[in-house]
């Protein structure tokens, strides 16, 4: 049966493929046009995110020693360099493991203020924007309240810390603390420790274990 | 005294018998004497105590009157002018708390700012919140240690846990209470009325997660660290021998603060908002983080969700 029908197969295959190059030039023309349209310094700009609510920041620039950065710097050569630092700053710069430095994120120029990965300029009390450049995923979930310290209500208008308030941008890393007082052990009981708690993780027990195919070799 | 005895007599062990009796009877005078008649109150405050109703079965005026005891009676024991209140629910509103377990680091501000802000007795054991110290690489429950003291946290091997009422939306704790004592209100939160709780503990048995506490004592606190801002279903001055828990801090969330433990996390880890907005924080991070609940399996609907990222 199968023989005496014509193939169609090839037939159909041809015009697929007719198909899936015109396709492919239609979107392609398609592109080229809307690349023309859109002017793309416009379409580069972030400027947040749609539908995330509208917060206040709390100011950052009154908590700040050196600020503003000018008084110095007005009547220093501006070096970009990439070098040690020491004198007034800290020479050690605890971030990004020598991936940048003091102009990754502070201004060459205008020294009040710092500057993007596009090199816009940034206030000192819109840190996030710098900040956001490389974590995006932590500024995103800090624009809808998913990270970050919110203040006073949960309601009406929501004001939070800035990225600095938290992480010292020159060294992140939150350090430790002592911990407030332990809850006080119930009356006539004693304070067991160590016999739940501290368990030993479950792969230790394999951690000495005798290797089973060392000794079938032997044999 | 000693000449009647010697008599011998009927008569002299009859006398001894009643001066005996009589003087018990001016000690037992001069020790109630000494004590503050009514426990402190006025005989009709007391008597409208002993026949206040359950909370849901008082009309408005009731309720007023027994506000107004609750402030009479915090002055004359802790001698403050408390602001009792009884903020309603606000409508479209069913509370929702979520915490970042990678942002918590076990600093136990929130168990602090609890105790002061609900005015719980300094030196009482009781705490609405306990942080768990969990081993890196295990979730189990029973290996947590909430007494730990070390000399800095966050430890290493160690995350912490916080853990509280979970506001659960089918709670077991309001079914296994005999005299309907506790319940959920419209916003979600589960509330006891001190005054109706008989403290049976039914209640704190039927928890799976410890958030009810029984108060052995009548809590001590210092009368300028009272906080005066309270509610007839939170944070007012308790009797004692009922049980207790975290109620989200009713008095501040229904006016949209945010609870005390939120506002004393210094890490931002606790989010706490409003579930049927949907453009709320909670929301966002049930829709966009990976949460889950203690105990889901036990379907007790928690309103109380972690999540790591």
């Amino acid at each position: 049966m199968s023989m005496s029908r014509p193939d169609y197969r090839g037939v159909g295959n041809k015009i697929a493929r007719t198909l899936l190059v015109a396709l492919l030039f239609c979107s392609a023309l398609l592109s080229a046009m809307a690349q023309e349209s859109a002017e793309p310094s416009q379409a580069l700009r972030f400027e947040g995110y749609p539908n995330a609510p509208e917060v206040s920041v709390l100011p950052r620039k009154d908590d700040l020693f050196f600020y503003p950065c000018d008084q110095c710097h007005e009547s220093m050569e501006p070096n970009p360099a990439v070098r040690p630092l020491n004198a007034m700053h800290d020479s050690a710069l605890e971030h990004g493991r020598g991936r940048i430095w003091c102009l990754s994120c502070h201004d060459l120029e205008n020294r009040n203020f710092l500057t993007t990965l596009l090199h816009e300029l940034v206030d000192f009390d819109e840190a996030y924007l710098v900040c956001g450049g490389c974590h995006a995923n932590r500024h995103r979930d800090w624009s809808f309240g998913a990270h970050g310290k919110r203040v006073a209500n949960w309601q009406g208008e929501r004001t939070v810390y800035n990225c600095t308030h938290c992480h010292d941008p020159h060294k992140p890393a939150i350090t430790a603390r002592a911990p407030k007082p332990a809850p006080p052990v119930r009356a006539g009981l004693k304070l067991k420790r160590g016999t739940n708690h501290e368990a030993s993780p479950s792969w230790e027990s394999h951690q000495n274990q005798e290797d089973p195919h060392e000794e079938l070799e032997e044999q | 005294m000693s000449d009647d005895t010697r008599s011998g007599d009927d008569g002299g062990n009859f006398d001894k018998a009643r001066r005996k009796f009589l003087r018990g009877l001016g000690i037992g005078t001069a020790v109630t004497a000494a004590q503050p008649a009514w426990g402190g109150q006025t005989f009709q405050d007391a008597f409208a105590d002993f026949f206040q109703t359950d909370y849901r079965r008082m009309s408005t005026d009731e309720i007023e009157a027994a506000l107004k005891r609750i402030e009479s009676k915090a002055l004359s024991r802790y001698g403050v002018e408390i602001d009792c209140q009884n903020t309603p629910p606000q409508p479209g509103v069913v509370y929702g708390y979520a915490i970042n377990i990678s942002r918590c680091q076990g600093y136990r501000d929130c168990v602090h700012a609890c105790v002061k802000e609900n005015n719980l007795g300094r030196d009482s054991q009781m705490q609405y919140i306990r942080v768990l110290e969990m081993d890196q690489g295990d979730f189990n429950l029973e290996h947590s240690d909430h007494y730990y003291d070390p000399e800095t946290v966050p430890v290493e091997g160690k995350y912490y846990l916080p853990v509280q009422c979970m506001q659960c939306d089918d709670p077991p704790c309001v079914k296994a209470c005999p005299v309907q004592a506790t319940w959920m209100e419209p916003d979600g939160i589960v509330v006891v009325d001190y005054d109706w709780c008989i403290g049976c503990r039914y209640c704190m048995a039927a928890c799976p997660y410890w958030a009810r506490h029984f108060n052995w004592t009548i809590p001590e606190i210092p009368a300028q660290e009272m906080n005066t801002n309270t509610h007839y279903l939170g944070n007012r001055p308790r009797p004692r021998g009922v049980v207790e828990k975290c109620h989200f801090c009713i008095h501040r969330t229904r006016k949209g603060l945010q609870p005390a433990c939120m506002e004393a996390c210094p890490t931002g880890a606790r989010i706490f908002g409003n579930l049927l907005d949907p453009d709320s924080e909670m929301r966002y991070v049930l829709a966009n983080k990976q949460v889950f609940r203690l105990k889901e399996d036990l379907g007790t609907d928690p309103k109380f969700w972690y999540y790591n990222d």
